[in-house]
């Protein structure tokens, strides 16, 4: 149980407790029109599902899922059929306009004409954030994802890795409250990869900001992951959601545990009932 | 050291072209003129180097009569440019209008410069005027197809993180969709800067009192066939001068997009 969680807990019966559900998704149904006139596409049907405060939520499924596309609704990216989502109270889109998002996608999406640190800097300019604050934001990102001494360079200078975590230094600057990360990792090498979950992990420990993490690999879910939300495909439903009761702060270490496997095999297993 | 050696190389290529080039040329001249005894020689196929004579002989002229085109062609160019620009973001920023625009940008294209030059002459009554009108009639088209495309063609995830930030319209053309489409305005540029000169030079030739189309029309009819081929190569400087001084711009103003190709 988060820090966060527990702060809800003890101060539920007041009124000024923060909400206990950061995230609220409602009998929450898309479907996308078939080009050929056709049926349409039913991509997500009728999930329900709370998100916490604070919690690390990881979202897994094979290809077809709709675990994107749960994301993008969240995101305001993408509109529901039926259904809904609340996020602290509001509509996505409010939550949007107050600009309390920060997405990571599974490329790294960098404009090519900007350097590293004016792609970091993008989001505060639009946001009209003084140019101080920003040049001094930038520098705090470039460090905290140990791309400090590569910030003149343009995005085609730099190898896959970095870019992703460029886009991952762009999405923190300026500070969003909810992070949604569409399998930021998937691109990257075994070591990248390995690399950037603890260090997400650290930033998200020092920052506790709610992270909804869709991913296609089991083991990335589980190692980061409060809960697991499992989809299944055709159309995309909620078919598990698993408690991640493993120590935090989590290393390598975590995963050598047994209960690492246990958990990896039982979320497989519910795939398989699929 | 390798790239060094590959410039060289490149420099051989070429020298070598240039060569060959010439002495066909004069190979070719030659056989008109003294082995098939041809009276249009000179017309048909002169020396290259009773070409490369008269350029330097009638330099002083042609130089004046091509700024003369120039300045009028580059006035054109520049406006076209901006209609061309100014009509792809109308029709990127609304589909109606798109529709009901780009039937007409088609049309337009479809109507000879020969034959819209004296209408135009009609209109203006001055000359000077319808060649700045012509050449930018000329350019509007390439620029404002090609900055449709790219404005069209950006990232849509570029877009999302730009609507995940909430951003409005006018930051999202600066921020994303112009710098995104300015590649595609080069290469529309690019097609636009040799034909708003050949249709100056055109104009020129319709009546002008200045300018090198004038150079070429006057040579024609005086039977100065040292000067109309001087006045057709530099004619075809013009065309590729004004190619690269785009090329040039590109390379300042949108490094990324070489950077990319490479």
């Amino acid at each position: 149980m988060s820090t966060t969680e527990q702060a809800a807990l003890h101060t539920g019966h007041t009124s000024t407790a923060a909400p206990r559900n950061e995230i609220r998704i409602e009998d929450l149904t898309v479907q996308f029109p078939d080009n050929k006139g056709g049926e349409p596409v039913v991509a997500l049907s009728n999930v329900s599902l709370d998100i916490r405060r604070g919690e690390f939520i990881s979202l897994v499924g094979p290809s077809g899922c709709g675990k994107t596309t749960l994301l993008r609704a969240i995101a305001d990216l993408q509109q529901p059929t039926s259904g809904r989502i609340i996020v602290r109270g509001l509509f996505p889109r409010e939550i949007r306009m107050q600009k309390k998002y920060g997405i990571v996608f599974q490329s790294p999406v960098l404009y090519d004409w900007r350097t590293v640190r004016r792609n970091v800097c993008m989001p505060m300019e639009i946001m009209g954030i003084p140019k101080k604050q920003r040049t001094a934001t930038v520098t705090e990102m470039l460090e905290l994802v140990g791309l400090y001494n590569f910030g003149t360079k343009y995005p085609h200078e730099l190898s896959g890795g970095m870019q992703q975590r460029v886009g991952i230094a762009r999405a923190l600057a300026v500070k969003p409250e909810i992070l949604l990360m569409d399998e930021p990792f998937s691109a990257l090498d075994e070591f990248t990869k390995e690399k950037l979950q603890e260090d997400l992990l650290t930033i998200w420990e020092k920052t506790q900001k709610t992270i909804v993490f869709v991913t296609h690999s089991i083991s990335e879910a589980v190692f980061l992951s409060d809960r697991v939300v499992v989809l299944s495909p055709h159309p995309g439903r909620l078919s598990a959601v698993v408690d991640i009761d493993l120590p935090r702060p989590r290393s390598l270490q975590t995963k050598q545990m047994p209960e690492f496997y246990e958990y990896v095999n039982k979320i497989r297993n519910s795939f398989e009932g699929v | 050291m390798r790239l060094k050696s590959k410039k060289a190389e490149r420099a051989v290529v070429w020298a070598v072209w240039i060569v060959a080039i010439i002495a066909l040329w004069e190979l070719g001249a030659y056989t008109l003129d003294a082995v098939l005894h041809d009276p249009m020689a000179p017309a048909k196929l002169p020396y290259f180097h009773s070409v490369v004579l008269g350029l330097v002989s009638y330099a002083g002229q042609l130089f004046s009569a091509m700024l003369v085109t120039y300045s009028r062609a580059l006035i054109g160019f520049l406006i076209g440019t901006a209609v061309g620009f100014f009509l792809a973001i109308l029709m990127s920023l609304s589909k109606t209008m798109e529709d009901i625009a780009f039937p007409y940008l088609i049309a337009s294209q479809m109507i000879p410069v020969l034959g819209l030059a004296p209408i135009i002459f009609t209109l203006v009554r001055d000359m000077d005027t319808s060649r700045i009108v012509i050449a930018a009639y000329i350019t509007f088209f390439p620029v404002a197809v090609n900055t449709l495309s790219g404005l069209k063609a950006v990232d849509p995830l570029k877009k999302d993180l730009m609507y995940s930030y909430a951003a409005g319209t006018p930051t999202i053309y600066q921020k994303l969709n112009l710098p995104f489409a300015a590649p595609y305005l080069f290469a529309g540029l690019k097609i636009a800067a040799p034909l708003s000169v050949t249709a100056s030079i055109l104009v020129d030739m319709l009546g002008s009192s200045s300018g090198i189309g004038v150079q070429l029309m006057y040579s024609l009819y005086g039977g100065l066939k040292d000067l109309f081929w001087a006045a057709v190569v530099m004619c075809a400087f013009m065309g590729l001068i004004s190619y690269y001084i785009v090329v040039a711009l590109e390379r300042i103003f949108v490094p990324w997009a070489r950077r990319k190709e490479a």
